[in-house]
């Protein structure tokens, strides 16, 4: 277990002049290392225990408390933590039939989720449903791509949000997938989902625009499709400025996040856990930032 | 060995005096959660109460299972067993001496059954939708069409049919005049994984009966379940 992968991977983020420039003549430059690890999960589907030891895929494997002490394992080791859900947070065993989600929001509150976003399955009790749940959840919902004016959700997602770690400034925001055909008409009722990527481009570039060093996008839109349904794959060719997508939907099971080119040509990572809390993903994010003047422009290989 | 990559990458160089520039490196692990992380006393007390309310009513050995049912794609067990099931608990009389068959949807299986006990607590993890079942009439121009949806997906679980050479063959087939009817659930009925074909329907029976609620009596009624690995689908 715990193969270690180190993604060989340069992420390019520029950022304008951020030192004034009599720092800059006092000390040509800076050199300074922050570190962002990001846990993640996606599909949990209300697997709150662990899996019976007679389980012929997954014997004994997954449970959120065991989750919550590997979380706290890391915490203890490295300053800036951030964990983050790509939806599907309902529906899988009597726990939600029984109790309609309150204790899977209760439980990643404890967990200390930072932010998550909304899955297809966490419409199954439908929305009002969805915001019973909500009221025990600490952290922010994410979703930029369904328009949900007229609904009972509206006012209770939020877009993006930017959170800072140390000196690091996090953009995140969230992305659906299509409901209709895959969600009863009547449980997401007037929501109205928007195509992703144009909306995707136009927050990433905003998030960049106030001065984010990472954005991430939680997507619930799915890894990939044997048709051209949008999917993971397809929003990171299509887009710029995203850095890292945790997906969610298809249950995809990845070693180590796939790297994707932009438009731009730059590196993309996405990466999915499969379903159920059986693993969590870990990716680590060491930001090197040099600050030059003009003169040491030069001097970079 | 890490292998570290370095670009840099200068924005508005030659425009503004200064620079910043970020090297990310990344590396990623993934965590199987599994028993060798202690538990949690804090997410332990905070479930503790909601698992014993439900272990109460969940923790019913409900049936016996000798085999493990698996999950797959075109034919599996789990999926012949969840179909069997709920063309089991149906009125065959509204046929009369018309086709019909049970088609459900492979992503609708939520879970696998496992060899040992079965619990009423896994029917509710295989099928934890509150999803009625219903009987749909259609027309036999609509067949076709169901044809190449289960084809096109790669095989969904169905009962007293099996499709062959692209063609559903019912195991007890009616005479071909008009119509023939479909048993599956209300979810997929109103267009759930895009089988729109549902749009064609003639006549809807709502039987006020939950798969979830059919697949227990059907757990119940056999001592072991009936473990069948028969292949129904072929996608030539």
């Amino acid at each position: 277990m715990d193969r270690k992968d180190f993604i060989r991977n340069s992420i390019l983020i520029s950022s304008g002049c951020i030192i004034a420039p009599n720092v800059l003549s006092q000390e040509s430059k800076i050199k300074t290392n922050s570190k962002l690890t990001i846990l993640h999960t996606n599909d949990t589907h209300s697997n709150i225990d662990p899996f019976p030891k007679n389980h012929h895929k997954y014997p004994g494997k997954g449970g959120v408390s065991r989750r919550f002490n590997l979380i706290q394992k890391v915490r203890s080791e490295e300053d800036n933590v951030l964990l983050l859900d790509a939806g599907d947070i309902f529906q899988g065993t009597p726990y939600f039939n029984k109790f309609n989600g309150v204790l899977e929001m209760k439980l990643m509150s404890l967990l200390g989720y930072d932010a998550a976003t909304i899955g297809n399955h966490d419409f199954d009790g439908g929305m009002d449903g969805f915001v019973n749940a909500k009221s025990s959840a600490n952290f922010p919902f994410l979703c930029s791509n369904y328009d949900f004016k007229n609904t009972p959700i509206d006012g209770h997602t939020k877009v993006y949000t930017i959170i800072r770690k140390g000196n690091l400034k996090i953009g995140i925001f969230g992305l659906g997938v299509e409901l209709k055909g895959l969600v009863p008409d009547k449980k997401f009722g007037e929501t109205i989902y928007i195509d992703p990527i144009d909306i995707a481009n136009h927050i990433a570039l905003d998030l960049k625009s106030k001065g984010c060093d990472l954005v991430i996008c939680l997507s619930h839109l799915g890894y990939e499709y044997k048709s051209n349904k949008v999917s993971d794959r397809i929003l990171a060719k299509k887009t710029r400025n995203i850095h890292l997508i945790i997906g969610g939907n298809t249950h995809t099971f990845l070693d180590k996040p796939t790297e994707e080119k932009n438009i731009d040509g730059n590196t993309v990572l996405i990466n999915q856990v499969g379903w159920a809390g059986i693993n969590i993903g870990r990716i680590d994010f060491t930001f090197e930032k040099k600050i030059f003047s003009k003169n040491d422009l030069l001097l970079v290989e | 060995m890490i292998i570290r990559y370095i670009l840099y990458f200068i924005f508005g160089a030659g425009l503004i005096a200064c620079s910043s520039v970020h090297n990310i490196f990344t590396e990623s692990n993934t965590y199987i959660i599994s028993d060798y992380l202690e538990q949690n006393n804090q997410a332990d007390s905070l479930i503790l109460p909601y698992r014993l309310s439900l272990e109460k009513e969940m923790r019913e050995v409900i049936s016996k299972s000798k085999n493990n049912f698996t999950k797959s794609r075109p034919n599996s067990s789990l999926g012949n067993w969840s179909a069997d099931a709920i063309l089991n608990s149906v009125d065959k009389s509204v046929f009369g001496l018309k086709s019909y068959f049970c088609l459900l949807n492979y992503g609708g299986l939520r879970s696998v059954l496992n060899k040992g006990d079965v619990y009423l607590e896994d029917i509710y993890k295989l099928m934890p939708f509150d999803n009625e079942i219903v009987i749909v009439e259609l027309p036999f121009s609509s067949l076709e069409k169901i044809e190449k949806y289960i084809i096109s997906s790669g095989g969904e679980p169905i009962s007293n049919a099996i499709l062959k050479f692209n063609k559903i063959n019912f195991k007890n087939p009616g005479p071909v005049d008009y119509s023939f009817f479909v048993i599956t659930s209300d979810y997929l009925m109103n267009g759930g994984d895009n089988m729109s074909f549902f749009q064609d329907k003639i006549n809807v029976i709502h039987t006020n009966i939950l798969l979830r609620d059919a697949m227990i009596l059907e757990a119940k009624r056999q001592k072991y379940l009936v473990f069948n690995k028969e292949n129904r689908i072929f996608l030539y």
